[in-house]
C-alpha cells in the first residue's frame, strides 16, 4: 500500500475539525496531503469511514444494538416460558417499584458502593506509600501485590467462601482451636456478618489496582520538591498534607471513578459466596436485576432493572469523563 | 501527567476487553443458532444434569437409536439445574425452542401453545403405561402434555448412633417427638445439629411442603385455589421457627440448601434430615461411618403420614419443524422398559411407569419410597403459577426464620400465587 501516508492524515484532519481548529467544512479539504501529491480519491468526505467504520460498527454492534435491545425489552411483555405477548407500556417499571425489596436493595448498593471504594482507598494509600519507600524486598512485596489482581475473582470469591463455610470451613475449625468463637459460626448466613465478608473479598480485589495507580501518581512527584519543603522547615505529617496530597489528586481521582464503576457493577463476588441472600439481604441491584430474570422469570421488569442500572452507570461515568477533562484543563 | 494517563489507559483497556468480551458472546451465540434443520429428521434434545451420569446415558441412548434408525438424528444438549430454566427461557425468546426438553415443570409452556399433547407424541400403549397418579399429574386443562420422566420422594433419614447416644430409642412419628430428639441430639457434646432444615434457595418448597402436609396443609386445596396463607401453613412455620428459635437446627436455614445438610448428615453431623433415594449414595460416597435408617415422615395432630411426591418431564415442542414422527421414535425407544430402567437406576431415582416400576420394586433401598408413593401429594405444577410461587418461596419463606413475621411472609407469597 503506497498511500498510507495520506490515509493516515485523513481521521486525523478530521477529529482535528472536530476539535475546533481551523473550519473545514470537509475534512481534509483545502489541505494539502503533507510530503506527497494531491491523490484523487484520498480526499473524497467519506474517506475517513473507511478508517473509522470498522471501529463504528463494532460500538454500534456491541454497545448501541444492546442498549436498545435492553431498553425495548424492557417495555414488552415476555411469558415466563420466554413467548413475547407484545408491549407493556411502562407496566414492567410499575412492576419494579412495586417489589418491596427495591428500596432496601438500592439503599444497599450505595452502601456497598461507597464502603468498598472508600476502604479501598484508604488501604492503597497506605500500602503506595510503604511500596514507594526503599526497603529490601520491595520487588517482591509488589509482586505479591499482583497476584490477587491476577487470581480470577470468581475464584477468589469461591475460595473465600469454602473458608466461611458453616459446615466445612477453615475459618470456623481455627477461630475455634485458637479460642476466638466457642460455637462455629454461619459466617455467610447471618446478613451483617455476610456483609462485612463480601465487602473485604470485595476491598481485596480492588486494592492492587487502586495501589498502583497511586503509586504511579506518588512516583512523579519529584524529590526535589520534598527538598524544598524540608529546607522551609516542613514536618513530615505537613509535607505529606500540603505537597503529596494534592499531587496525587488526579491520580485518586481516576481510582476513585474506576473503582465505583467496577464495585457498582461487581456480580461474581456475590453471586459466588452469598447468591444476594439470605433472601434479599445482600443484594445489590446487579444480582437483583439478575435473580428477576434468573430466578423469577420476569424477563421485562428485570430489563426495567437493567435500564435504571445502566442510568446509574451513565452518569457514573459522565462524572469519569468530567475528571478525565479535567486533567486535561490542569 | 504521566500516572492519569497511565491509569486512563487501563480503564480504556478494561473498555477495550468488555467490548471484546461481548463480542465473543454474540459470535457465541450466532454459532449455536446456525443448527436449526428443517427436515425433521435431526431434533434438538436438551436435557438436565442430574448427576454426571446423565449425558453418559443418553449419549449412549442416542448412538443406539441412530443405529437403529438411520437418518436419524438426535442433537443433545446437557445443561445444569442452576442453569437451565435461563437457558430455556432464552432459547424460546429466540425462536430457538427445543424440540425435545427434560425439566421439572411444563405448564408454563402448555400455557403458552408450545407443545404437544403426549398423545401426538408418543403410542397409546406407552401413555397407558405411566402410573396414573403421574399421568394425572402432567396435564393441562384437561389434556396430558407432560411425559412423565422420573419421580422421588421423601423420608425421614436419621442416624441411628446419634439417636442411641441421645438415648433416643425410636424414630420420631409426631413434630413433638421429632423435636424432642432434635433436642437431645443438640444437647450432645460436640456440635451435632439436630435436625437439618434446609430453607434455602435450593428447595426451599419441598422441605416446606413436606412439613406443610404432615399438618394437613399444602399450597392448593382440592378444587385448585391457593391456599398458602391457611392456619395450618401458618402454624407450620411457627412450629419451624420455634425449632431455629430453640437451637434445634443448624443456623439460618434461609441461607442452607438442601445439598448442604445432605452431605453434612452423611459427614455424620446432624441427627434428621429428609432424603430422598440418592440421599444412600450421599453417604455411601462419603464412606458411611454410622448406622442410619428411614422412617415415614413425621406428622402434627394425627395426620396421616405423607410423603412428598417430586416428579420431572419430557416435553416436546411444537416447534413447526415436522419432528413430530422423530419425537415419536426417540421417545418411544426411550420408554422401552430396559432402556427406561436403566435411566432409573442409573440416576437412582423412582420410576414413573407400571412396567418399569414391576422390575425396580424388590430394590430395598428403593422400596421404602416406592411404598411411600401411593400417598404423594405433588407439587400443584399443573397450574402454570406454580412457577412464580416456586421461585417466591426459594427466595422468601426463610425470612420467617429470621424476624420477618411469618403470616406477612404468608400472605405476600399468597398474593404472589394470585397473581
Amino acid at each position: 500500500m503506497t498511500d498510507t501516508a495520506t490515509s493516515s492524515t485523513a481521521p486525523a484532519t478530521a477529529s482535528r475539525g472536530k476539535a475546533g481548529g481551523p473550519p473545514t467544512g470537509k475534512p481534509g479539504a483545502g489541505r494539502p496531503a503533507p510530503g506527497r501529491g494531491k491523490r484523487p480519491g484520498a480526499e473524497h468526505p467519506l474517506t475517513p469511514l473507511l478508517w473509522i467504520g470498522p471501529a463504528l460498527l463494532l460500538i454500534a454492534g456491541v454497545v448501541f444494538w444492546p442498549v436498545v435491545e435492553m431498553a425495548l425489552t424492557s417495555v414488552r411483555e415476555v411469558s415466563r416460558s420466554g413467548v413475547i405477548r407484545g408491549w407493556a407500556g411502562l407496566e414492567n417499571y410499575e412492576k419494579l417499584f412495586d417489589e418491596p425489596d427495591l428500596v432496601p436493595v438500592l439503599i444497599r448498593t450505595v452502601i456497598w458502593v461507597v464502603g468498598v471504594v472508600a476502604i479501598t482507598l484508604l488501604l492503597s494509600f497506605g500500602l503506595a506509600q510503604l511500596l514507594n519507600a526503599r526497603f529490601p524486598g520491595r520487588r517482591l512485596v509488589r509482586w505479591a501485590l499482583i497476584v490477587p489482581w491476577a487470581a480470577s475473582v470468581v475464584m477468589t470469591a469461591i475460595v473465600w467462601r469454602w473458608i466461611l463455610d458453616f459446615f466445612h470451613g477453615m475459618a470456623n475449625t481455627i477461630m475455634l482451636d485458637l479460642g476466638l468463637i466457642d460455637a462455629p459460626r454461619d459466617w455467610l448466613g447471618e446478613p451483617g456478618l455476610a456483609w462485612l465478608w463480601l465487602m473485604w473479598v470485595a476491598v481485596f480485589v480492588s486494592l492492587p489496582f487502586t495501589t498502583y495507580v497511586l503509586l504511579a501518581g506518588l512516583q512523579t512527584i519529584p524529590g526535589e520538591v520534598y527538598e524544598a519543603a524540608q529546607v522551609d522547615g516542613a514536618s513530615r505529617w505537613r509535607a505529606y498534607r500540603d505537597i503529596t496530597l494534592p499531587l496525587l489528586k488526579p491520580a485518586v481521582l481516576v481510582a476513585t471513578v474506576i473503582n465505583v464503576i467496577n464495585v457498582f457493577n461487581s456480580f461474581p463476588i456475590i453471586w459466588a459466596m452469598t447468591r444476594g441472600g439470605p433472601g434479599h439481604d445482600t443484594d445489590t441491584t446487579t444480582t437483583f436485576m439478575f435473580k428477576l430474570l434468573r430466578l423469577d422469570k420476569e424477563v421485562g421488569p428485570s430489563a426495567a432493572m437493567a435500564v435504571l442500572n445502566f442510568l446509574m452507570i451513565v452518569v457514573m461515568v459522565l462524572f469519569y469523563l468530567r475528571a478525565v477533562k479535567w486533567k486535561e484543563v490542569d | 501527567m504521566r500516572f492519569s494517563r497511565r491509569a486512563s489507559r487501563a480503564g480504556r483497556r478494561i473498555a477495550a476487553l468488555g467490548a471484546i468480551a461481548a463480542l465473543a458472546l454474540t459470535a457465541a451465540t450466532a454459532c449455536g443458532s446456525d443448527e436449526a434443520e428443517g427436515d425433521g429428521k435431526t431434533i434438538t434434545f436438551v436435557a438436565a444434569e442430574y448427576s454426571d451420569k446423565t449425558e453418559p446415558y443418553w449419549k449412549d441412548l442416542i448412538s443406539r437409536f441412530e443405529k437403529e434408525n438411520p437418518g436419524l438424528k438426535v442433537n443433545l444438549q446437557v445443561i445444569n439445574w442452576d442453569e437451565i430454566d435461563g437457558q430455556v427461557q432464552n432459547m424460546v425468546l429466540n425462536d430457538k425452542a427445543p424440540d425435545l426438553l427434560n425439566l421439572n415443570k411444563y405448564a408454563d409452556f402448555a400455557a403458552d401453545e408450545l407443545l404437544f399433547k403426549a398423545s401426538d407424541v408418543l403410542p397409546k400403549e406407552v401413555i397407558d403405561d405411566f402410573i396414573p397418579s403421574f399421568a394425572e399429574n402432567s396435564k393441562y386443562e384437561g389434556d396430558q402434555y407432560g411425559l412423565p420422566f422420573i419421580a422421588s420422594a421423601r423420608l425421614l433419614f436419621y442416624n441411628k448412633d446419634l439417636f442411641d447416644k441421645a438415648g433416643v430409642k425410636e424414630p420420631p412419628k409426631t413434630w413433638d417427638e421429632l423435636k424432642e430428639a432434635a433436642k437431645k441430639i443438640s444437647d450432645l457434646p460436640g456440635d451435632y445439629i439436630g435436625y437439618g432444615l434446609p430453607l434455602g434457595p435450593e428447595e426451599a418448597q419441598g422441605e416446606f411442603q413436606i412439613w406443610m402436609n404432615s399438618n394437613g396443609g399444602h399450597w392448593v386445596d382440592d378444587k385448585g385455589n391457593w391456599t398458602i396463607d391457611s392456619p395450618e401453613n401458618l402454624e407450620t412455620l411457627q412450629f419451624l421457627k420455634s425449632m431455629v428459635d430453640e437451637g434445634l437446627t443448624q443456623p439460618n436455614p434461609a441461607k442452607t440448601d438442601r445439598a448442604d445438610v445432605i452431605e453434612a448428615f452423611a459427614a455424620g453431623k446432624i441427627g434428621m434430615i429428609r432424603g430422598l433415594p440418592q440421599t444412600h449414595n450421599n453417604i455411601a460416597d462419603q464412606g458411611n461411618k454410622f448406622k442410619y435408617d428411614v422412617a415415614p415422615n413425621p406428622v402434627n395432630d394425627g395426620q396421616e403420614p405423607t410423603t412428598l411426591g417430586v416428579q420431572d418431564y419430557l416435553m416436546a415442542f411444537d416447534n413447526g419443524t415436522g419432528a413430530q414422527e422423530t419425537l415419536k421414535k426417540f421417545l418411544t425407544f426411550f420408554y422401552q422398559e430396559e432402556n427406561y430402567s436403566k435411566f432409573i437406576t442409573t440416576e437412582g431415582f423412582l420410576p414413573t411407569t407400571q412396567s418399569a416400576s414391576d422390575k425396580l420394586s424388590d430394590d430395598e433401598k428403593l422400596e421404602p419410597f416406592i411404598e411411600a408413593l401411593p400417598k404423594a401429594k405433588f407439587y400443584p405444577v399443573t397450574d402454570p403459577q406454580w412457577t412464580a410461587v416456586d421461585s417466591a418461596v426459594k427466595q422468601d419463606i426463610g425470612q420467617a426464620l429470621r424476624g420477618t413475621d411469618p403470616k406477612k411472609v404468608l400472605e405476600q407469597l399468597q398474593k404472589t400465587a394470585e397473581g
